[in-house]
């Protein structure tokens, strides 16, 4: 009743206020429909940051540096140089000159201020949309230790990231992955995470032992992954903060490897081969209990969880080559998703849950590609010799992959793409890098 | 009393509030995302000081020290004196405006090609690769990968100098034969494709497809729809649905049907202006400011939520043609959420401040009919570009 | 004297190699360098235990029986040369009872990683199931695929990729009796 009451007062209201609109003029305003429009960087400003006390200058200087870097290598905005400057910004509560920004074409304007104390820095951002000449949303300021900087840094990144596009920002996040040195036919790899941009990496295990395609835990402090430590490719557990880790799976006679997680932290879904088949199984992390999901005589691996859980999506060549099939999580009949030329493989849910990433290999050459759940609207993001393994970053909105040079001098590194296809950027490591896997957003 | 009336009441309000001051609203921190930072506990701070050393806590900056400098900014016309003294390629504002900073800016020229210029440190590809691949190409017009996807595609400026294209020379050969036209120096548009040529999709790359599912781009809509309401014979004053065409209508959300009607049927009604009536604008008048309007909307940084947001802008006009910044108001929207609707009505909003600033060119003898406009951005075709 | 000085050094050099063999987690193409190591050592004699001409040795194992069968590729089926190289590895793995082998399945770089280690083992699976169908004991083969993770041959033609999709028997055991 009072729903519908409600419903007749809010068409009332916008009858009288359409007629008060329109009885103003002659006559109702002339309508036009814009459905052409562009896609391109949007300018932004980051004037230095104010330092606040003495000694802080160096610090803001590195934080306005950081917090320009996330945004232009997202290839959706574009820094303008201080060079272009008309006035500066005095001191962070200082008004802000809309029309000498709007002069140079300023669409977003970030101020920020720096302040050390001791061991204590406090950030704070303010984010301006020139044109509207108004501040988008409210200032924020972030307090923590000087060697946290940068992921303060980054949360402003991300603050400003959120606002201007609607999705949630990727910044304060970091990845796991493997670092390569040495010949090809002869590599040494070990785990390594860094920081989304590269910065800051550290060595999770030594270069004795393959490791292969770590991957995250939903909560991002433990990682998954493959090593031929005993000999024999087996699945271990890492905790990235103590660096402790043990095996999972011990079944002596067959290989564990392609390891992921299910949403819930406790299951660890992946594959064992034995006897010349390869099939999925998911196991408890605590009671080591596995339960067999596949039972096909072909090869059945590289899986993964939908962001809710219900459903694993996952390689198999059942059907002569390698496609892509999703199941129930607990295992059962299986669909298949992919039907396009080629053979796809590394199967890895966006965790937004709407779309499918992939590897493609056709007529030669590897792409990353991104296909609607249900395998419709597929679409080819990369190209090169060798791309491969594909990982989300925690937005949905970016994938990171492998690239392999050709040739005896062949050499692996990260890259990473928008899912539109645009903005393809090596991300930049020491050594060779390979199997990336990107964790959620840092708390 | 009833509460019947106190619902209506508080109902009108917040709906001609909202109207009004949709925008103001709109610019506070709505459902923005802030919340996993600055909802942290004592706890959480606790515990993540002793695990880390990230950083711990947010708290909104003390609001009192916003510059709050007038609320809406003046119409400025943005070619200020300072600005022509200092910054003399970049006065405008508007897009052709941004081909100069390419040379004021440290980083080089934006080549052809995004992969590329991203100075892969450790592996250019062998342009031998390439050049296997390239007798599968025909000799149609390789689109080059470029920054910016605009409706008509740009030719890319020739840089003046630049010693390091070696890499890109591969497919210029290509784009050699298409639109040659001598870019003049500070007007030049930025370089555009129709749409994103993803490394994928170039021709030398991927010379075959794969069998790929139609993509759901929708056919244009006819352009008689659009042309129709222009016919010379039409009286004004007998048009009882204003300037859209109906077809264009058909897909817009039931409450913009209700404001249409609502506003068409008040028509008749209303008095004379004082500004010169005029008749309707032309097909080509129309099509200039939707052109113009077009050049200036950039939907790059929009959510895909927002891509799927249709908003419906009104703005009212000053008699030289440029728009009354401070009037322009989201009016409805479909498709979306309120923040995908807010980042929308944000783009749509620059897209007008934009390239209005220099006064669209609309006819004065006819400000009667533009004095009010509305502007429906439709981001459909735009979403899989 | 130097006679049997010479034999032991020998056979440590061959027990140290194969020491190194039962390692399948060694960097590099080990069986090669297991080949050159023991040719080096058999550098004296025309017939020592250990050298390319002992037939009960590793190396003659190696060079003159064959220790590795070549795959077609995205393929685990064994070819005609392959099932002759496996018939004499039956045979030679039969009259020398006293050796366990661990069979290595590789592919070459045109696959994805973790395909690779299963394509791999489905390898290193069918070249096992016919040496125990040509009657070795299935207790004296194990199997480990390394997938695309040590090739052989490090160009990017299909040269290289041949000679890397393969299966290779890798001997361990047997000069403890």
């Amino acid at each position: 009743m009072i729903q519908r009451a409600l419903t007749l007062c809010l068409a009332m209201a916008m009858a009288a206020t359409g007629a008060g609109f329109a009885s103003a003029q002659s006559q109702g305003p002339l309508r036009i429909e814009i459905t052409e429009g562009v896609i391109e960087p949007l300018p932004f400003a980051v004037p230095q940051f104010e330092a606040e006390t003495a000694g802080s200058a160096e610090m803001a200087a590195q934080i306005s540096r950081v917090v320009a870097a996330d945004l232009s290598g997202t290839g959706l905005f574009r820094e303008l140089p201080a060079t272009a400057f008309i006035s500066t910004v005095g001191s962070f509560g200082a008004p802000v000159q809309y029309a000498d920004w709007k002069a140079i074409n300023a669409q977003a304007l970030i101020t920020g201020a720096v302040n050390v104390q001791g061991n204590t820095l406090n950030v704070k951002f303010r984010l301006y949309d020139v044109f509207a000449g108004s501040e988008l949303g409210s200032g924020l300021q972030f307090s923590g230790t000087v060697d946290g900087w940068r992921r303060m840094a980054h949360k402003v990144s991300d603050a400003v990231y959120s606002r201007i596009t609607g999705e949630g920002g990727y910044f304060d996040s970091r990845v796991v992955f493997v670092s390569e040195t040495g010949p090809k036919d002869a590599r040494q790899k070990r785990l390594a995470i860094m920081d989304y941009d590269g910065a800051g990496v550290q060595y999770l295990t030594d270069s004795r032992s393959i490791v292969l395609a770590p991957r995250f835990s939903p909560s991002g402090d433990r990682v998954l992954y493959t090593s031929y430590e005993s000999g024999f490719p087996r699945i271990y557990l890492l905790d990235v903060g103590s660096v402790q880790r043990r095996a999972l799976d011990s079944q002596d006679g067959t290989m564990s490897f392609a390891p992921r997680f299910a949403p819930n932290g406790q299951t660890v879904v992946y594959s064992i081969s034995q006897g010349g088949n390869t099939d999925i199984f998911a196991m408890d992390v605590n009671s080591q209990q596995a339960v067999r999901l596949t039972s096909a005589p072909s090869i059945e691996t590289a899986p993964s969880y939908s962001p809710d859980g219900t459903q694993i999506v996952f390689e198999s060549d059942r059907s002569g080559s390698q496609q892509l099939y999703v199941m129930p999580a607990s295992g059962g009949e299986a669909r298949r998703i992919s039907f396009g030329e080629g053979r796809y493989g590394t199967p890895v849910w966006s965790p937004r849950g709407d779309l499918i990433a992939f590897t493609k290999q056709n007529n030669g050459r590897f792409h990353i590609g991104v296909m609607r759940t249900d395998g419709s609207e597929e679409r080819l993001l990369t190209a090169s010799f060798l791309d491969e393994g594909p990982t989300w970053a925690p937005n949905g909105r970016v994938i990171m992959f492998t690239r392999e040079t050709q040739g005896a001098g062949g050499q692996s590194a990260l890259y990473s793409v928008d899912i539109s296809g645009r903005n393809l950027r090596p991300v930049p490591t020491p050594d060779g890098a390979s199997d990336p896997s990107w964790s959620p957003l840092q708390k | 009393m009833h509460a019947g009336h106190y619902i209506s009441g508080v109902g009108h309000l917040a709906l001609i509030g909202w109207l009004l001051l949709g925008d103001v609203f709109a610019a506070e921190p709505l459902p923005i995302d802030m919340t996993p930072v600055s909802v942290i506990s004592q706890a959480e701070y606790e515990a993540m000081m002793a695990a880390q050393t990230g950083p711990q806590s947010v708290t909104e900056v003390a609001q009192p020290a916003a510059p709050q400098e007038a609320p809406q900014a003046p119409d400025v016309s943005p070619a200020t004196d300072q600005a022509t003294a200092q910054t003399a390629p970049a006065q405008s504002p508007t897009p052709p405006a941004e081909v100069p900073p390419q040379a004021a800016e440290p980083a080089p020229p934006q080549p052809p090609r995004a992969d590329v210029s991203d100075t892969a440190p450790v592996l250019p590809e062998p342009p031998s690769e390439v050049a296997v691949l390239v007798p599968d190409v025909s000799d149609r017009p390789v689109p080059r990968a470029s920054e910016r996807v605009a409706p008509e595609p740009v030719a890319q400026p020739e840089p003046e100098a630049t010693p390091d294209e070696v890499a890109q020379e591969a497919i210029a050969p290509s784009t050699e034969g298409e639109a040659v036209e001598e870019p003049r120096e500070a007007t030049a548009p930025e370089a555009a494709a129709t749409e994103i040529v993803t490394e994928a999709e170039k021709p030398a790359a991927a010379p075959r497809q794969s069998s790929r599912p139609p993509s759901r781009r929708p056919d244009p809509l006819p352009e008689t729809a659009r042309v129709e309401d222009t016919t010379p014979a039409q009286p004004t004053a007998a048009a009882p649905e204003p300037a859209a065409a109906p077809a264009a209508q058909a897909d817009k959300s039931a409450i913009n049907d209700a404001l249409a009607e609502a506003l068409g049927a008040a028509t008749p009604s209303a008095p004379a202006p004082a500004a010169p009536q005029g008749p309707p604008l032309t097909s080509g008048e129309r099509e200039a400011l939707r052109v113009a309007v077009s050049s200036c909307w950039n939907v790059g940084s929009l959510s895909s939520e927002a891509l799927r947001t249709i908003v419906v802008v009104s703005v009212g006009m000053q008699p030289d043609g440029k728009p009354i910044n401070a009037s322009i108001r989201l009016a409805s929207s479909s498709g979306g959420s309120e923040g995908a609707a807010r980042q929308a009505f944000e783009a749509a909003r620059r897209a007008i401040i934009l390239c209005g600033s220099k006064g669209f060119d609309l006819p004065q003898e006819k400000f009667g009919q533009w004095q009010d406009i509305e502007i429906t951005f439709n981001p459909e075709r735009m979403r899989n570009k | 004297m130097t006679m049997t000085v010479t034999r032991s050094v020998l056979f440590l050099v061959a027990g140290l190699a194969l020491a190194a063999c039962t390692n399948p987690n060694r960097f590099g193409p080990g069986d090669d360098a297991l080949a050159g190591t023991a040719g080096a050592g058999a550098g004296a004699g025309a017939f020592a235990p250990g050298s390319a001409s002992d037939p009960r040795s590793v190396a003659y194992f190696q060079q003159a029986v064959g220790d590795r069968v070549l795959f077609p590729v995205d393929q685990s089926n064994l070819t005609p040369e392959g099932r002759a190289t496996l018939d004499n590895q039956a045979a030679w793995l039969m009259q020398n009872a006293d050796f366990t082998a661990i069979i290595e399945g590789h592919a070459d770089e045109q696959g994805t990683r973790e395909y690779n280690i299963a394509l791999g083992e489905r390898r290193a699976n069918s070249a096992r199931e016919y040496l125990v169908s040509k009657g070795v004991s299935g207790a004296r083969l194990r199997t480990i695929s390394y997938g695309k993770e040590r090739p052989i041959e490090v160009c990017s033609v299909e040269a290289c990729y041949a000679k890397n999709r393969r299966a290779v028997t890798v001997l361990a055991g047997g000069l403890s009796s």
